[in-house]
C-alpha cells in the first residue's frame, strides 16, 4: 500500500486554462478515449452503486450474527461466506463501500476546504503570512505517511468519524502546497495584473480570478487523495484505531479475519480485494484526468 | 557521471540476481529442517510479559516465564495440594496468625547469593511496600510484620486468621529473587532479568521478540533435561498456528478454537485441553441507573444464549459458568445457569420499567481471552433481540484495566467484561476480591460495586473460619446469593486450549495458565 | 549553492521545533489528566502526584516545553508506564530492526522499481512494458496488511518456504521487506518510466542517435543520467515513508521494531512510549528530507537557488 500521497506530477507553474463548457467537454472526450480511465470509471461507478443501494442489494442484516452458521465458504445463501460471527459478509462488504467511500469523500472535502484556502492565500499575499504558513505547512509534512493520521487519531480516539477527520487533516498540507504553487504562477498572469490594476479586491482575485484556473491540479490531486484515504483509513482499521464493531468497515474485517486466514480466508482475501479495486478505480481515474487536463497529452 | 550510472545499474542487476539466489537458498533451507541435536524447546505465546519483575508483574505471560526462573515459597501442585519450594515446612500458632517458614538449606540464586530467611525477608518486605505499591500486594494484606527470626527461620504476623494465607504465599507473582538484585532499588526501580532460584536461568530478553533461558545445573531438584527453553512472543494467533505447523515453535499456548480440528488431523501435533481457573463474566456497573435494579440484572442474565457462545465460539470444549467460580476451586458450589430466554428477559425488562428496552455501552479487552472481542459482539447482537441496544467500546489491557477501577464517583461504564482467574483456587480469592464491599474500586477488584450485607457477612467469616466444612457452607450460602442478585452476566469457564509437537513430552499445562517446562524431554 | 544548503539548515530548525510541540501537545490535548497518562495503569494517587511533578506539570505550560525539550536534548524521553523502563532503551533496542527492514525494503524497490522503469520506458508498449505497469498500478494500490497476509498464506503457510513472522535469519527479512517495499518499488518504476519517456524525447537524445551511437549507449549514458533525478528526490522521501508504513508492516509480521512500539503503546495508552517514536520518526523524516534536498543540489546544478524555496 502507498500510504504516501500519489506524487502528483503535475508541475507547478502549469496552468491549465479555464474550465468552460467546451473545455468540460473536451476533457470528458480524452477522459473516454483512456482505457485505463474507463475502467476506473467503471469500478468507481459499480462501488458507488452498491453503497448507495446496499440496504436494498444486500441479503441480510449486516450486524445479525448466527453463531451456528459460522465461517461457512460462499454457498448459494451466503455469496461471500460469513464471519466469525455467522454474518453475511456480502452484505457487510455492501455497506463497508459507504463506509470506505464516504470517508475517501469526506476526508477530500475536509482537505480541500482547508487547504485550498490556505494554500491559496499564502501564494497570493506571499511576504510574511506566506512563511508563517509554509513553516506550518512543512511541520505537517515532517509526520511520514500515515503516521499524522495516526497521532490525530490518537488524540482524538478511534471511530469512523475521527478516521475522516484525521485523513482529512493529514491532506491539508499535500493541497496547501500544491494550491500555493499554482497561485504563484497564475499571480503572474497577465489576467491577474489587469484585475489587480482595475481594482477588484483580493478576495474577489484569489476566488473568482485565479482559483479556477488551479481546479485542474486540484481535482486530479483529490482522487489520489480519495485513493489515499481509504488506504489510511483501511490502515487506520486494521490496526484497530478506526472504525469499531460492528462497524463493517473493510479494514476492520479484514483485521478480524487475520485469526481466521487458515478456517476461513474469504474473510480477509474479499475485504482486500474490495480496497484494492476502489484503490485501483480512483488512481486509474486520477491518471487518465492529469492526462485529459493536460493539454500538452492531448 | 555516466560511467558512474552504467556501474551503478550493473551494480543493480547484479544485486537483484544475488538477492534472488539468497531468497531460494533461504527458501530451500527453510523448508527441510536439518537433522541436529535438539537442545531448544521453543514455545511460543501470545503476549510479551510487562514484566518480571513480582512488583511489577499482573499477567499469565509473565507467570509462565517467570516460574521457570523465579521460585515462590510454596508450590501449587495441578490439584491445587500445596508442596514445598522455597519454604520447606511451615507451622501457625494456636490461632492461626503467627506462621513460621522453614527455608530451604544450601539453595543460592543464579548469581551465587545464598538463599535464607533474610533474603526472603527483603522480597517480602518490598513486595507489600506501599511505596513500591506492588500491583498485588493485596495478596499479603493481612501480613502485618516479616521477621527473620533464623538464618533459615521466617515469620509472618498476620493481623488477623487468614484461612487462604498458604495457598497467596504460591501465587506466581510473590517471587523470591536475589537479595543482591533488589538492594539499593528505589521504589519506581525495577530490573529486566530476574535472578531466582529456579530450575532455568534467564540469559537474555530481546524486547519484542523472546526471552531465553538455559539450564540451572546447580538446581536443588530435578535438573531438566532439556538444555535451553525459549519462549517466542507471536501476537497474531494465525502466526502462532503456522509457527507451531512449521516446527519454528516446539508447544504454543491458546489456541484459537476454530484451528483445533485442523490441528488434531495433523499427526505430527496434539491438542492439549487443560482445565482453567478462569471463569468469564460481564459486570454491571450496580450502582448505575438502570443496572442497580435487580430486575434488569436478571433480565439481561435470561437474554444471553450462553451455550451457543460456548458450542458455537468454542467448539463446546468451555462449560457455562453455573457459579461466579469454577468447579475445582474449594467452596464451589453448583446453583445455576440462567436459562437462555428472551420472552423471559422482555418480560423481566418491561417488569423494571423498561417494555422499550435500553441502551448500555459495554465495554470490553480486545485478545486478552480467547475471542473476546468476538463473544462481545455476540453479546452485543444478543441483548438487542431483546431491545437493549449496546455501544461496544474496547481497550487495549492496561488501559482498560485502568479504565475499569475508577472508584463509583468516577465509574463512566454501565457494564464491562473481565475474565477471573481464582488463581488460589480457594473461593476466598474469587468472591472476596470481587464480591466483597470492602473490595470496591480503588480499593480492590469489586468494579460493579456490588453490595449485599449478608455476603459480606459470610465472606467475612469464611475468610477467618479455619473448619473446612463450615467454610464450604458459608460459601455455599454466599454464591446462592450472590447469584440471586446477579451483579454479573455469568457467562462461561474458560479451559485452556494448547498444543504441541507429539515428540514433546512432560509438559506441564497447569490450571492456573501456566506452561512449565521444567519436567518436558524430547521423545525419540 | 553553499549559501542555498545553508538557507535549508536554517529552515529546518522551525520544523524540528515545531514538530517537539506537536508532540508535547500530544498527551496534553487528551481528555483527562495528563498526569495520569504519564503514570499509567496502576498507579496509586501518589505516584500520579509524584509524576506531575517530575514531568513539571504544574508548572506554567512554557516551563513544560522547555523541560519537554531539554529532555529531548539530553535523550531523556521519560518512563515507559508499561514496562516502566526509560522510553530511550525501548526505541534503542527496536530502531535498528525498523531501521534495516526500512532500508533493504528501499534496496529492493530501487533495483526493482528502476530497472522494471527503464526496460519499460525503452520497450515502451511492449508486452513486459504493459504487465510491469499493470504491476504497479496494483501495487500501488493494494492495502500493505493485506499483501503482507497474503504472501503469508502463500509462502509460510502453504509453500512453507519462508518464516511467517519474527526475527533472527535473512530469510526472516524477505517478506516483511518486499511486502514493505512494494508500494515504492512500484511508484519508482512508473516515475522512472514517465522521466525515461520524457528524455527519450529531447532533442539532445534525439542528436546522439543521429549520430549513429548504439541504442545501449544512448539509454545508459546519455538518458539515464538525466533520467534519475526525479527518482533520487523520490527516493529520500520513500525512505521517510517505508519508516512510517513500518507501523503496518511490522504489525502484520510481528517485526519487533519502532512501528509495532508506536501502535502498541498507543493501544495501551503508554503516552511517553508514543511521544518517543512519534519524535524519532518525524525528526528522521525531517533529515532525510534536508539530505535528499542538499544532493539534489548537487545533482542537478540546472536549478537557480536564489530566491527559491526548497526543491
Amino acid at each position: 500500500m502507498s500510504s504516501e500521497p500519489i506524487v502528483h506530477e503535475t508541475k507547478r507553474g502549469e496552468s491549465a486554462p479555464r474550465a468552460g463548457h467546451s473545455e468540460f467537454r473536451t476533457v470528458i472526450r480524452h477522459l473516454l478515449r483512456n482505457r485505463g480511465a474507463v475502467i476506473g470509471l467503471i469500478i468507481i461507478g459499480l462501488f458507488t452503486l452498491a453503497a448507495l443501494f446496499a440496504p436494498i442489494l444486500a441479503p441480510h442484516d449486516p450486524t445479525e450474527t448466527s453463531l451456528t452458521n459460522r465461517l461457512r465458504p460462499a454457498d448459494a445463501e451466503h455469496w461471500m461466506g460469513t464471519d466469525e460471527l455467522g454474518r453475511d459478509l456480502l452484505s457487510r462488504m455492501l455497506y463497508g463501500s459507504r463506509i470506505s467511500l464516504g470517508i475517501g469523500l469526506i476526508s477530500v472535502a475536509i482537505g480541500t476546504g482547508l487547504g485550498v484556502p490556505l494554500g491559496a492565500v499564502s501564494g497570493y499575499l506571499g511576504g510574511r503570512f506566506d512563511i508563517v504558513v509554509q513553516r506550518f505547512i512543512d511541520i505537517m509534512i515532517a509526520f511520514p505517511g500515515i503516521l499524522l493520521a495516526i497521532v490525530i487519531v490518537t488524540v482524538l480516539g478511534v471511530g469512523v468519524e475521527n478516521v475522516m477527520i484525521a485523513t482529512g487533516i493529514a491532506s491539508v498540507p499535500i493541497y496547501a502546497r500544491l494550491v500555493r504553487g499554482s497561485v504563484l504562477a497564475a499571480k503572474e498572469q497577465s489576467y491577474v495584473t489587469a484585475a489587480r490594476a482595475a481594482g477588484i479586491g483580493h478576495a474577489s482575485i484569489i476566488f473568482r480570478h485565479i482559483l479556477p484556473n488551479c481546479l485542474a491540479p486540484i481535482i486530479v490531486q483529490s482522487t489520489f487523495q480519495i485513493a489515499t484515504s481509504i488506504l489510511w483509513a483501511a490502515g487506520l482499521g486494521f490496526l484497530g484505531l478506526g472504525a469499531q464493531a460492528p462497524t463493517p468497515e473493510w479494514g476492520a474485517i479484514l483485521s478480524n479475519g487475520r485469526d481466521y486466514i487458515r478456517s476461513a480466508h474469504h474473510l480477509t482475501t474479499y475485504p482486500g480485494l474490495a480496497i484494492l479495486c476502489m484503490v485501483l478505480g480512483f488512481n486509474l481515474v486520477g491518471d487518465g484526468l492529469r492526462d485529459a487536463l493536460d493539454p500538452k497529452m492531448r | 557521471m555516466g560511467r558512474t550510472i552504467n556501474v551503478w545499474s550493473r551494480l543493480g542487476v547484479w544485486a537483484l540476481v544475488s538477492l534472488i539466489a539468497v531468497g531460494t537458498v533461504f527458501a530451500g533451507g527453510g523448508a527441510e529442517e536439518p537433522a541436529e541435536e535438539r537442545d531448544t524447546l521453543t514455545i511460543a505465546i501470545g503476549a510479551e510479559p510487562e514484566s518480571l519483575d513480582p512488583v511489577n508483574m499482573t499477567s499469565a505471560p509473565a507467570a509462565t516465564v517467570s516460574e521457570h526462573v523465579v521460585e515462590r515459597m510454596i508450590y501449587m501442585e495441578e490439584d491445587g495440594s500445596l508442596t514445598p519450594m522455597i519454604a520447606t515446612s511451615w507451622e501457625a500458632n494456636a490461632d492461626s496468625t503467627v506462621w513460621t517458614f522453614e527455608i530451604r538449606q544450601g539453595v543460592t540464586f543464579h548469581d551465587g547469593e545464598p538463599l535464607n530467611a533474610a533474603a526472603v525477608k527483603a522480597n517480602l518486605d518490598r513486595f507489600i511496600d506501599p511505596e513500591v505499591g506492588a500491583a498485588y500486594a493485596f495478596l499479603l494484606g493481612t501480613v502485618v510484620s516479616i521477621d527473620a527470626i533464623g538464618e533459615h527461620t521466617l515469620q509472618l504476623t498476620l493481623s488477623q486468621p487468614f484461612a487462604p494465607i498458604l495457598a497467596h504465599l504460591s501465587h506466581s507473582f510473590i517471587g523470591i529473587v536475589s537479595p543482591a538484585q533488589i538492594e539499593g532499588l528505589g521504589p519506581e526501580d525495577t530490573f529486566d532479568i530476574p535472578i531466582g532460584t529456579g530450575p532455568y536461568r534467564m540469559t537474555e530478553w530481546s524486547r519484542g521478540e523472546r526471552i531465553t533461558l538455559e539450564v540451572n545445573e546447580d538446581f536443588y531438584g530435578n535438573v531438566p533435561a532439556i538444555p535451553n527453553v525459549v519462549f517466542n512472543f507471536i501476537p497474531e494467533s494465525s502466526a502462532l498456528l503456522v509457527a507451531l505447523e512449521t516446527g519454528e515453535a516446539d508447544a504454543i499456548m491458546r489456541v484459537p478454537p476454530q484451528d483445533i480440528a485442523r490441528l488434531e488431523d495433523d499427526p505430527n501435533l496434539e491438542v492439549v485441553f487443560a482445565e482453567s481457573v478462569r471463569t468469564i463474566y460481564i459486570g454491571f456497573n450496580n450502582m448505575r441507573e438502570p443496572f442497580n435494579d435487580p430486575l434488569v440484572r436478571r433480565a439481561l442474565n435470561h437474554a444471553i444464549d450462553k451455550q451457543a457462545i460456548v458450542d458455537g465460539l468454542f467448539d463446546g470444549v468451555f462449560t457455562v459458568a453455573d457459579a461466579p467460580i469454577v468447579p475445582a476451586v474449594f467452596g464451589h458450589a453448583s446453583v445455576g445457569p440462567y436459562e437462555y430466554d428472551p420472552e423471559r428477559a422482555r418480560e423481566l425488562l418491561a417488569e423494571a420499567g423498561f417494555p422499550d428496552g435500553l441502551s448500555m455501552t459495554f465495554h470490553h479487552p480486545t485478545g486478552r481471552y480467547l475471542l473476546d472481542a468476538t463473544v462481545a459482539e455476540a453479546v452485543q447482537d444478543m441483548l438487542g433481540e431483546v431491545g437493549v441496544e449496546v455501544t461496544l467500546e474496547t481497550r487495549e489491557w492496561s488501559s482498560y484495566l485502568d479504565f475499569t477501577s475508577q472508584p463509583p464517583d468516577q465509574a463512566e461504564y454501565d457494564a464491562f467484561m473481565l475474565g477471573w482467574g481464582t488463581v488460589t483456587l480457594d473461593a476466598d480469592y474469587g468472591l472476596y476480591a470481587l464480591l466483597h464491599s470492602r473490595q470496591w474500586n480503588p480499593n480492590g477488584n469489586n468494579r460493579g460495586f456490588y453490595r449485599n450485607e449478608r455476603v459480606d457477612a459470610l465472606l467475612d467469616e469464611a475468610r477467618v473460619e479455619t473448619d473446612r466444612v463450615r467454610r464450604e457452607e458459608l460459601y455455599a450460602e454466599a454464591i446462592q446469593n450472590i447469584w440471586d442478585d446477579s451483579p454479573w452476566i455469568y457467562l462461561y469457564n474458560q479451559g485452556q486450549i494448547n498444543a504441541n509437537h507429539v515428540d514433546v513430552e512432560g509438559l506441564i499445562h497447569h490450571p492456573l495458565e501456566n506452561l512449565s517446562a521444567w519436567d518436558a524431554f524430547f521423545s525419540e | 549553492m553553499y549559501q542555498y544548503i545553508v538557507r535549508r539548515l536554517f529552515l529546518t530548525i522551525p520544523v524540528v521545533l515545531g514538530v517537539s510541540i506537536i508532540v508535547f501537545s500530544i498527551i496534553r490535548m487528551l481528555p483527562g489528566d495528563p498526569a495520569r497518562a504519564l503514570a499509567g495503569v496502576q498507579a496509586t494517587p501518589e505516584f500520579i502526584e509524584q509524576t506531575r511533578v517530575r514531568y513539571g506539570l504544574d508548572q506554567p505550560l512554557h516551563i513544560q516545553y522547555g523541560r519537554f525539550m531539554a529532555g529531548l536534548v539530553t535523550g531523556d524521553l521519560g518512563t515507559s508506564t508499561f514496562s516502566r523502563r526509560p522510553v530511550t532503551t525501548e526505541i534503542a533496542e527496536r530502531f535498528p530492526r525498523t531501521l534495516t527492514l526500512a532500508s533493504i525494503s528501499l534496496l529492493i524497490a530501487t533495483i526493482l522499481g528502476v530497472s522494471a522503469g527503464i526496460v519499460s520506458a525503452t520497450k515502451r508498449n511492449s508486452w513486459f512494458d504493459n504487465a510491469s505497469m499493470l504491476v504497479a498500478l496494483v501495487g500501488v494500490a493494494a492495502p500493505v496488511f493485506w499483501m503482507a497476509l497474503m504472501l503469508q498464506l502463500l509462502f509460510s503457510v502453504h509453500l512453507r518456504w519462508l518464516p511467517a513472522t519474527g526475527m533472527g535469519s535473512v530469510a526472516h527479512l524477505i517478506l516483511p521487506s518486499i511486502t514493505l517495499g512494494m508500494a515504492s518499488a512500484a511508484l519508482m518504476a512508473r516515475i522512472t518510466r514517465s522521466s525515461m519517456l520524457d528524455v527519450l524525447k529531447q532533442d539532445f537524445i534525439t542528436t546522439a542517435r543521429s549520430k549513429g551511437l548504439a541504442e545501449r549507449i544512448v539509454v545508459y549514458k546519455h538518458a539515464l543520467k538525466n533520467a534519475l533525478i526525479p527518482v533520487v528526490t523520490v527516493l529520500g522521501l520513500q525512505f521517510g515513508i517505508l519508516l512510517g508504513g513500518a507501523v503496518l508492516t511490522e504489525t502484520v509480521f510481528a517485526w519487533p521494531g519502532v512501528g509495532r512500539l508506536l501502535v502498541d503503546a498507543i493501544l495501551r495508552r503508554d503516552y511517553p512510549v508514543v511521544q518517543g517514536t512519534v519524535m524519532l520518526l518525524a525528526f528522521l523524516f525531517v533529515i532525510i528530507n534536508l539530505t535528499v534536498d542538499v544532493i539534489y543540489a548537487f545533482l542537478d546544478p540546472r536549478i537557480h537557488y536564489q530566491g527559491k524555496e526548497e526543491g
